[in-house]
Protein backbone atom coordinates (compact mmCIF):
# COMPACT_ATOMS: atom_id res chain seq x y z
CA UNK A 1 0.00 0.00 0.00
CA UNK A 2 2.82 2.34 0.98
CA UNK A 3 4.68 1.53 -2.23
CA UNK A 4 1.57 2.18 -4.34
CA UNK A 5 1.02 5.52 -2.64
CA UNK A 6 4.66 6.50 -3.15
CA UNK A 7 4.56 5.53 -6.80
CA UNK A 8 1.33 7.46 -7.38
CA UNK A 9 2.81 10.58 -5.69
CA UNK A 10 5.98 10.30 -7.74
CA UNK A 11 3.97 10.00 -10.96
CA UNK A 12 1.85 12.99 -10.02
CA UNK A 13 4.92 15.05 -9.20
CA UNK A 14 6.55 14.06 -12.49
CA UNK A 15 3.37 15.00 -14.39
CA UNK A 16 3.23 18.40 -12.69
CA UNK A 17 6.92 19.10 -13.36
CA UNK A 18 6.60 18.05 -16.98
CA UNK A 19 3.58 20.29 -17.44
CA UNK A 20 5.28 23.25 -15.77
CA UNK A 21 8.47 22.88 -17.77
CA UNK A 22 6.41 22.57 -20.95
CA UNK A 23 4.52 25.76 -20.10
CA UNK A 24 7.68 27.63 -19.19
CA UNK A 25 9.01 27.34 -22.76
CA UNK A 26 8.09 30.26 -24.96
CA UNK A 27 6.20 28.85 -27.91
CA UNK A 28 7.89 29.67 -31.24
CA UNK A 29 5.84 31.90 -33.51
CA UNK A 30 4.18 29.84 -36.26
CA UNK A 31 6.04 31.79 -39.02
CA UNK A 32 9.45 31.05 -37.47
CA UNK A 33 8.50 27.39 -37.04
CA UNK A 34 7.47 27.20 -40.70
CA UNK A 35 10.71 28.91 -41.80
CA UNK A 36 12.86 26.56 -39.72
CA UNK A 37 11.01 23.53 -41.06
CA UNK A 38 11.42 24.76 -44.65
CA UNK A 39 15.14 25.38 -44.08
CA UNK A 40 15.60 21.92 -42.64
CA UNK A 41 13.67 20.35 -45.53
CA UNK A 42 15.83 22.21 -48.09
CA UNK A 43 19.01 21.14 -46.29
CA UNK A 44 17.79 17.54 -46.24
CA UNK A 45 16.93 17.67 -49.92
CA UNK A 46 20.34 19.17 -50.74
CA UNK A 47 22.06 16.44 -48.77
CA UNK A 48 20.07 13.73 -50.53
CA UNK A 49 20.82 15.26 -53.91
CA UNK A 50 24.49 15.58 -52.86
CA UNK A 51 24.56 11.90 -51.97
CA UNK A 52 22.98 10.99 -55.30
CA UNK A 53 25.56 13.05 -57.19
CA UNK A 54 28.38 11.62 -55.10
CA UNK A 55 27.29 8.09 -55.97
CA UNK A 56 26.75 8.95 -59.63
CA UNK A 57 30.03 10.84 -60.15
CA UNK A 58 32.58 9.70 -57.58
CA UNK A 59 31.14 6.20 -57.10
CA UNK A 60 31.70 5.48 -60.77
CA UNK A 61 35.35 4.75 -59.97
CA UNK A 62 35.85 4.20 -56.26
CA UNK A 63 34.30 3.68 -52.85
CA UNK A 64 34.24 6.73 -50.62
CA UNK A 65 37.02 6.99 -48.01
CA UNK A 66 35.83 5.87 -44.60
CA UNK A 67 35.99 9.40 -43.24
CA UNK A 68 36.73 12.87 -44.55
CA UNK A 69 37.25 15.65 -42.02
CA UNK A 70 35.77 19.10 -42.69
CA UNK A 71 39.34 20.42 -43.17
CA UNK A 72 39.94 17.96 -46.00
CA UNK A 73 36.63 18.26 -47.82
CA UNK A 74 37.47 21.29 -49.93
CA UNK A 75 40.72 19.90 -51.31
CA UNK A 76 39.10 16.51 -51.99
CA UNK A 77 36.25 18.16 -53.86
CA UNK A 78 38.50 20.48 -55.84
CA UNK A 79 40.62 17.46 -56.83
CA UNK A 80 37.51 15.54 -57.90
CA UNK A 81 36.13 18.55 -59.71
CA UNK A 82 39.06 18.35 -62.11
CA UNK A 83 39.31 14.53 -62.25
CA UNK A 84 35.59 13.74 -62.53
CA UNK A 85 34.69 17.00 -64.29
CA UNK A 86 32.16 17.99 -61.66
CA UNK A 87 30.16 21.15 -62.18
CA UNK A 88 30.18 23.94 -59.60
CA UNK A 89 26.68 22.80 -58.57
CA UNK A 90 27.84 19.18 -58.17
CA UNK A 91 30.71 20.38 -55.99
CA UNK A 92 28.41 22.43 -53.76
CA UNK A 93 25.83 19.67 -53.30
CA UNK A 94 28.43 16.98 -52.65
CA UNK A 95 30.04 19.30 -50.08
CA UNK A 96 26.66 19.49 -48.28
CA UNK A 97 26.53 15.70 -48.27
CA UNK A 98 30.12 15.16 -47.08
CA UNK A 99 30.32 18.04 -44.61
CA UNK A 100 26.74 19.01 -43.68
CA UNK B 1 33.33 37.07 -36.59
CA UNK B 2 36.70 37.97 -38.10
CA UNK B 3 38.18 34.80 -36.60
CA UNK B 4 35.39 32.74 -38.17
CA UNK B 5 35.97 34.30 -41.60
CA UNK B 6 39.71 33.67 -41.38
CA UNK B 7 39.06 30.13 -40.21
CA UNK B 8 36.79 29.47 -43.15
CA UNK B 9 39.32 30.85 -45.62
CA UNK B 10 42.04 28.71 -44.09
CA UNK B 11 39.79 25.66 -44.28
CA UNK B 12 39.09 26.39 -47.93
CA UNK B 13 42.75 26.22 -48.86
CA UNK B 14 43.92 23.38 -46.63
CA UNK B 15 46.13 21.03 -48.68
CA UNK B 16 45.77 17.27 -48.32
CA UNK B 17 48.07 14.31 -48.62
CA UNK B 18 46.32 11.21 -49.84
CA UNK B 19 47.20 8.05 -51.73
CA UNK B 20 47.90 4.42 -51.04
CA UNK B 21 50.41 1.89 -49.77
CA UNK B 22 50.48 -1.68 -51.01
CA UNK B 23 52.24 -4.99 -50.97
CA UNK B 24 51.58 -7.02 -54.10
CA UNK B 25 52.66 -10.55 -54.82
CA UNK B 26 52.34 -11.77 -58.41
CA UNK B 27 53.08 -15.16 -59.88
CA UNK B 28 53.14 -15.22 -63.67
CA UNK B 29 53.85 -18.54 -65.34
CA UNK B 30 55.59 -19.82 -62.20
CA UNK B 31 57.76 -16.73 -61.65
CA UNK B 32 56.96 -14.85 -58.48
CA UNK B 33 57.73 -11.22 -57.81
CA UNK B 34 56.80 -8.75 -55.11
CA UNK B 35 55.99 -5.08 -55.38
CA UNK B 36 55.85 -2.97 -52.24
CA UNK B 37 54.73 0.51 -53.28
CA UNK B 38 53.59 3.87 -52.04
CA UNK B 39 51.77 6.40 -54.19
CA UNK B 40 51.36 9.75 -52.46
CA UNK B 41 48.85 12.22 -53.86
CA UNK B 42 49.27 15.89 -52.95
CA UNK B 43 46.44 18.35 -53.52
CA UNK B 44 46.95 22.06 -52.88
CA UNK B 45 44.02 24.39 -53.55
CA UNK B 46 45.09 27.96 -54.27
CA UNK B 47 42.31 30.50 -53.97
CA UNK B 48 38.98 29.93 -55.64
CA UNK B 49 40.09 28.74 -59.08
CA UNK B 50 43.58 27.28 -58.88
CA UNK B 51 44.78 23.86 -57.88
CA UNK B 52 48.12 22.07 -57.80
CA UNK B 53 47.91 18.28 -57.75
CA UNK B 54 50.51 15.60 -57.97
CA UNK B 55 50.91 11.83 -57.72
CA UNK B 56 54.13 9.87 -57.57
CA UNK B 57 54.67 6.13 -57.59
CA UNK B 58 57.58 4.70 -55.62
CA UNK B 59 57.92 0.95 -55.77
CA UNK B 60 60.30 -1.88 -55.28
CA UNK B 61 60.42 -4.78 -57.70
CA UNK B 62 61.71 -7.91 -56.00
CA UNK B 63 62.15 -11.20 -57.85
CA UNK B 64 64.36 -14.28 -58.09
CA UNK B 65 67.55 -13.56 -60.00
CA UNK B 66 66.95 -16.57 -62.26
CA UNK B 67 63.24 -16.21 -62.76
CA UNK B 68 61.83 -18.89 -60.48
CA UNK B 69 64.97 -19.81 -58.54
CA UNK B 70 68.08 -18.31 -57.02
CA UNK B 71 68.41 -15.50 -54.52
CA UNK B 72 66.04 -12.58 -54.57
CA UNK B 73 67.18 -9.27 -55.98
CA UNK B 74 65.36 -5.99 -56.14
CA UNK B 75 65.27 -2.70 -57.88
CA UNK B 76 63.64 0.59 -57.02
CA UNK B 77 61.41 2.36 -59.52
CA UNK B 78 60.15 5.91 -59.06
CA UNK B 79 57.92 7.86 -61.38
CA UNK B 80 56.04 11.11 -61.27
CA UNK B 81 52.63 10.30 -62.70
CA UNK B 82 51.30 13.82 -62.64
CA UNK B 83 52.24 17.24 -61.39
CA UNK B 84 49.82 19.73 -62.78
CA UNK B 85 48.53 23.22 -62.27
CA UNK B 86 44.80 23.53 -62.94
CA UNK B 87 42.82 26.68 -63.55
CA UNK B 88 39.13 25.96 -63.07
CA UNK B 89 37.59 28.75 -65.14
CA UNK B 90 34.04 27.39 -64.85
CA UNK B 91 32.12 24.13 -65.29
CA UNK B 92 32.88 24.16 -69.01
CA UNK B 93 36.64 24.76 -68.98
CA UNK B 94 39.53 23.71 -66.81
CA UNK B 95 42.98 24.51 -68.17
CA UNK B 96 45.78 22.22 -67.06
CA UNK B 97 49.46 22.76 -67.60
CA UNK B 98 52.28 20.46 -66.52
CA UNK B 99 52.47 16.69 -66.41
CA UNK B 100 49.13 14.90 -66.51
CA UNK B 101 47.71 11.41 -67.05
CA UNK B 102 46.91 10.74 -70.69
CA UNK B 103 43.17 11.11 -71.17
CA UNK B 104 42.77 8.19 -73.58
CA UNK B 105 39.72 6.07 -72.75
CA UNK B 106 39.23 5.73 -68.98
CA UNK B 107 41.68 3.25 -67.47
CA UNK B 108 44.71 5.53 -67.22
CA UNK B 109 42.95 8.46 -65.58
CA UNK B 110 40.51 6.58 -63.38
CA UNK B 111 41.85 3.14 -62.52
CA UNK B 112 45.63 3.30 -62.31
CA UNK B 113 45.66 3.93 -58.52
CA UNK B 114 46.26 0.48 -57.04
CA UNK B 115 43.84 1.16 -54.18
CA UNK B 116 41.04 1.80 -56.67
CA UNK B 117 41.40 -0.76 -59.45
CA UNK B 118 39.52 -3.99 -58.93
CA UNK B 119 42.14 -6.23 -60.59
CA UNK B 120 45.80 -5.42 -60.16
CA UNK B 121 47.01 -6.22 -63.69
CA UNK B 122 46.41 -3.47 -66.22
CA UNK B 123 44.55 -4.51 -69.37
CA UNK B 124 46.65 -5.73 -72.31
CA UNK B 125 45.53 -2.78 -74.48
CA UNK B 126 46.56 -0.21 -71.85
CA UNK B 127 49.64 0.96 -73.85
CA UNK B 128 47.42 1.93 -76.81
CA UNK B 129 46.91 5.68 -76.77
CA UNK B 130 48.98 6.18 -73.62
CA UNK B 131 52.49 6.16 -75.12
CA UNK B 132 55.06 6.62 -73.90
CA UNK B 133 54.57 6.46 -70.13
CA UNK B 134 50.86 6.94 -69.47
CA UNK B 135 51.60 10.60 -68.74
CA UNK B 136 52.08 13.64 -70.94
CA UNK B 137 53.88 16.94 -70.45
CA UNK B 138 51.94 19.78 -71.98
CA UNK B 139 48.63 21.57 -72.01
CA UNK B 140 45.14 20.17 -71.55
CA UNK B 141 41.61 21.55 -71.66
CA UNK B 142 38.71 19.66 -70.11
CA UNK B 143 35.21 20.23 -68.87
CA UNK B 144 31.52 19.71 -69.47
CA UNK B 145 30.14 21.07 -72.74
CA UNK B 146 26.49 20.81 -71.76
CA UNK B 147 24.61 19.22 -68.88
CA UNK B 148 20.97 18.39 -68.17
CA UNK B 149 19.49 16.30 -65.39
CA UNK B 150 19.54 13.13 -67.51
CA UNK B 151 22.79 13.61 -69.46
CA UNK B 152 26.01 15.54 -69.73
CA UNK B 153 28.63 15.77 -72.44
CA UNK B 154 32.25 16.03 -71.31
CA UNK B 155 35.45 16.54 -73.25
CA UNK B 156 39.23 16.56 -72.93
CA UNK B 157 41.74 17.89 -75.47
CA UNK B 158 45.50 18.04 -75.07
CA UNK B 159 48.87 18.48 -76.68
CA UNK B 160 52.12 17.21 -75.23
CA UNK B 161 55.82 17.56 -75.98
CA UNK B 162 58.61 15.02 -76.18
CA UNK B 163 60.54 14.45 -72.99
CA UNK B 164 63.22 11.84 -72.45
CA UNK B 165 64.12 12.98 -68.93
CA UNK B 166 64.22 10.02 -66.56
CA UNK B 167 60.95 9.57 -64.64
CA UNK B 168 59.35 12.33 -66.71
CA UNK B 169 59.10 10.61 -70.10
CA UNK B 170 56.45 11.91 -72.44
CA UNK B 171 55.65 11.53 -76.12
CA UNK B 172 54.91 14.28 -78.60
CA UNK B 173 51.22 13.68 -79.07
CA UNK B 174 47.88 15.37 -79.50
CA UNK B 175 44.51 13.92 -78.75
CA UNK B 176 41.26 14.07 -76.94
CA UNK B 177 38.27 12.28 -75.55
CA UNK B 178 34.56 12.93 -75.60
CA UNK B 179 32.01 11.20 -73.43
CA UNK B 180 28.32 11.29 -72.65
CA UNK B 181 27.33 10.52 -69.07
CA UNK B 182 23.79 9.53 -68.14
CA UNK B 183 23.66 10.02 -64.34
CA UNK B 184 20.14 8.64 -63.84
CA UNK B 185 20.99 5.44 -65.68
CA UNK B 186 24.51 5.34 -64.22
CA UNK B 187 26.00 4.86 -67.69
CA UNK B 188 28.72 6.56 -69.70
CA UNK B 189 29.94 6.05 -73.25
CA UNK B 190 32.81 7.81 -74.96
CA UNK B 191 35.43 7.82 -77.66
CA UNK B 192 39.14 8.73 -77.68
CA UNK B 193 41.68 9.73 -80.25
CA UNK B 194 45.44 10.22 -80.16
CA UNK B 195 47.92 11.21 -82.86
CA UNK B 196 51.47 10.14 -82.09
CA UNK B 197 53.66 12.87 -83.57
CA UNK B 198 57.22 11.61 -83.30
CA UNK B 199 59.22 8.95 -85.14
CA UNK B 200 56.48 7.18 -87.11
CA UNK B 201 53.28 9.20 -86.89
CA UNK B 202 50.14 7.16 -86.35
CA UNK B 203 46.64 7.29 -84.93
CA UNK B 204 45.18 5.44 -81.97
CA UNK B 205 41.44 5.36 -81.43
CA UNK B 206 39.38 4.01 -78.59
CA UNK B 207 35.91 3.69 -77.15
CA UNK B 208 34.66 2.97 -73.65
CA UNK B 209 31.52 2.14 -71.76
CA UNK B 210 30.69 2.08 -68.03
CA UNK B 211 27.45 1.16 -66.33
CA UNK B 212 26.37 1.16 -62.70
CA UNK B 213 22.68 0.25 -62.63
CA UNK B 214 21.52 2.50 -59.74
CA UNK B 215 19.73 -0.08 -57.56
CA UNK B 216 22.44 -2.75 -57.89
CA UNK B 217 26.06 -2.50 -56.53
CA UNK B 218 27.40 -3.67 -59.88
CA UNK B 219 30.14 -1.99 -61.95
CA UNK B 220 30.42 -2.88 -65.60
CA UNK B 221 33.33 -1.37 -67.52
CA UNK B 222 34.72 -1.92 -70.95
CA UNK B 223 37.25 -0.44 -73.34
CA UNK B 224 38.17 -0.99 -76.95
CA UNK B 225 41.36 0.42 -78.48
CA UNK B 226 42.99 0.23 -81.88
CA UNK B 227 46.43 1.22 -83.15
CA UNK B 228 48.60 -0.05 -86.01
CA UNK B 229 50.43 -2.24 -83.46
CA UNK B 230 47.25 -4.09 -82.53
CA UNK B 231 43.74 -3.84 -81.23
CA UNK B 232 41.67 -5.36 -78.48
CA UNK B 233 39.10 -4.94 -75.78
CA UNK B 234 38.41 -5.79 -72.17
CA UNK B 235 35.14 -6.18 -70.31
CA UNK B 236 35.01 -6.20 -66.51
CA UNK B 237 32.16 -6.70 -64.06
CA UNK B 238 32.43 -6.25 -60.29
CA UNK B 239 29.64 -7.03 -57.85
CA UNK B 240 29.70 -5.75 -54.26
CA UNK B 241 27.76 -8.04 -51.92
CA UNK B 242 26.50 -5.05 -49.95
CA UNK B 243 22.93 -5.22 -51.23
CA UNK B 244 21.64 -7.85 -48.82
CA UNK B 245 23.22 -6.85 -45.48
CA UNK B 246 24.80 -3.41 -45.93
CA UNK B 247 28.34 -2.19 -46.61
CA UNK B 248 29.73 -3.04 -43.18
CA UNK B 249 28.45 -6.60 -42.80
CA UNK B 250 30.94 -9.42 -43.27
CA UNK B 251 29.42 -10.36 -46.58
CA UNK B 252 28.81 -6.75 -47.57
CA UNK B 253 32.55 -6.03 -47.51
CA UNK B 254 33.15 -8.58 -50.24
CA UNK B 255 33.36 -7.81 -53.94
CA UNK B 256 33.68 -10.32 -56.74
CA UNK B 257 35.31 -9.33 -60.02
CA UNK B 258 35.60 -10.95 -63.44
CA UNK B 259 37.29 -9.68 -66.58
CA UNK B 260 37.74 -11.03 -70.09
CA UNK B 261 40.02 -9.54 -72.69
CA UNK B 262 41.23 -10.22 -76.19
CA UNK B 263 44.12 -8.72 -78.10
CA UNK B 264 44.79 -9.06 -81.81
CA UNK B 265 48.31 -8.26 -83.02
CA UNK B 266 48.98 -5.68 -85.69
CA UNK B 267 52.15 -4.43 -87.36
CA UNK B 268 55.08 -4.68 -84.93
CA UNK B 269 55.86 -1.10 -83.81
CA UNK B 270 58.99 -0.28 -81.77
CA UNK B 271 58.07 1.16 -78.40
CA UNK B 272 54.41 0.18 -78.66
CA UNK B 273 54.78 -2.14 -75.63
CA UNK B 274 52.14 -4.54 -76.97
CA UNK B 275 52.27 -8.34 -77.42
CA UNK B 276 53.57 -9.57 -80.78
CA UNK B 277 51.01 -12.41 -80.80
CA UNK B 278 47.27 -12.68 -80.29
CA UNK B 279 46.33 -13.04 -76.62
CA UNK B 280 43.14 -14.13 -74.86
CA UNK B 281 42.82 -13.82 -71.12
CA UNK B 282 40.30 -14.09 -68.31
CA UNK B 283 40.63 -13.11 -64.64
CA UNK B 284 38.55 -13.73 -61.53
CA UNK B 285 39.16 -11.92 -58.27
CA UNK B 286 37.83 -11.20 -54.81
CA UNK B 287 38.28 -7.90 -52.97
CA UNK B 288 37.58 -7.59 -49.27
CA UNK B 289 37.14 -4.09 -47.87
CA UNK B 290 38.29 -4.04 -44.25
CA UNK B 291 37.68 -1.13 -41.86
CA UNK B 292 40.03 1.88 -41.98
CA UNK B 293 40.36 1.81 -45.78
CA UNK B 294 42.39 -1.39 -45.85
CA UNK B 295 41.67 -3.77 -48.71
CA UNK B 296 42.90 -7.28 -49.37
CA UNK B 297 42.40 -9.01 -52.66
CA UNK B 298 43.36 -12.02 -54.64
CA UNK B 299 42.85 -12.97 -58.24
CA UNK B 300 43.51 -15.75 -60.69
CA UNK B 301 43.94 -15.28 -64.41
CA UNK B 302 44.70 -17.53 -67.33
CA UNK B 303 46.39 -16.20 -70.43
CA UNK B 304 46.29 -18.00 -73.79
CA UNK B 305 48.65 -17.12 -76.63
CA UNK B 306 50.78 -18.82 -79.26
CA UNK B 307 53.82 -17.76 -77.21
CA UNK B 308 52.61 -20.03 -74.40
CA UNK B 309 49.75 -20.20 -71.92
CA UNK B 310 50.26 -19.00 -68.38
CA UNK B 311 48.51 -18.76 -65.03
CA UNK B 312 48.60 -15.41 -63.27
CA UNK B 313 48.07 -15.24 -59.50
CA UNK B 314 47.91 -11.92 -57.67
CA UNK B 315 47.53 -11.20 -53.96
CA UNK B 316 47.56 -7.69 -52.56
CA UNK B 317 46.98 -5.74 -49.41
CA UNK B 318 46.55 -2.00 -49.72
CA UNK B 319 45.77 0.91 -47.47
CA UNK B 320 44.33 4.18 -48.66
CA UNK B 321 45.28 7.20 -46.58
CA UNK B 322 43.97 10.75 -46.44
CA UNK B 323 45.01 13.47 -44.05
CA UNK B 324 45.78 17.20 -43.98
CA UNK B 325 49.20 17.95 -45.49
CA UNK B 326 49.89 20.67 -42.94
CA UNK B 327 48.18 19.54 -39.74
CA UNK B 328 47.80 22.28 -37.20
CA UNK B 329 48.26 25.09 -39.73
CA UNK B 330 44.75 24.91 -41.12
CA UNK B 331 41.76 24.55 -38.79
Amino acid sequence: MKITLFAASALALFAICANVSGQSQTPAPPAAKKQAAAKSTTADQDQKEGERRFRANCGRCHNPPESISPTEVNAVLRHMRVRAMLSAEDEELIRKYLAP
Amino acid sequence: MLWTATGLRAQTNAPILSGGVQFLSSTVGGNTFFQPAIAPVLVVPLGEHWLVESRADLRGFISHENGSSGPYSGQFIASLEYLQLDYIANSHVTVTVGRFLTPFNIYDERFTPFWIRDLQDAPIIFPIGTRTSGSNNGLMFRGVIAARKAWEVNYTAYFSVLSTTENLQSGRTAGGRMGVFFPLAGAEVGVSYQRFLQDVNYNSVGAYFTWQPPPIPLDVRSEYAHSPAGQGYWLEAAYHFSKSRGDTSRLGRLQGVARIQQFFKGTPTPGADLPLVDVNRFDFGLNYYLPHDVRVNGSYGRQYSSAGNANVWDAQISYRFLFPALPGVFK
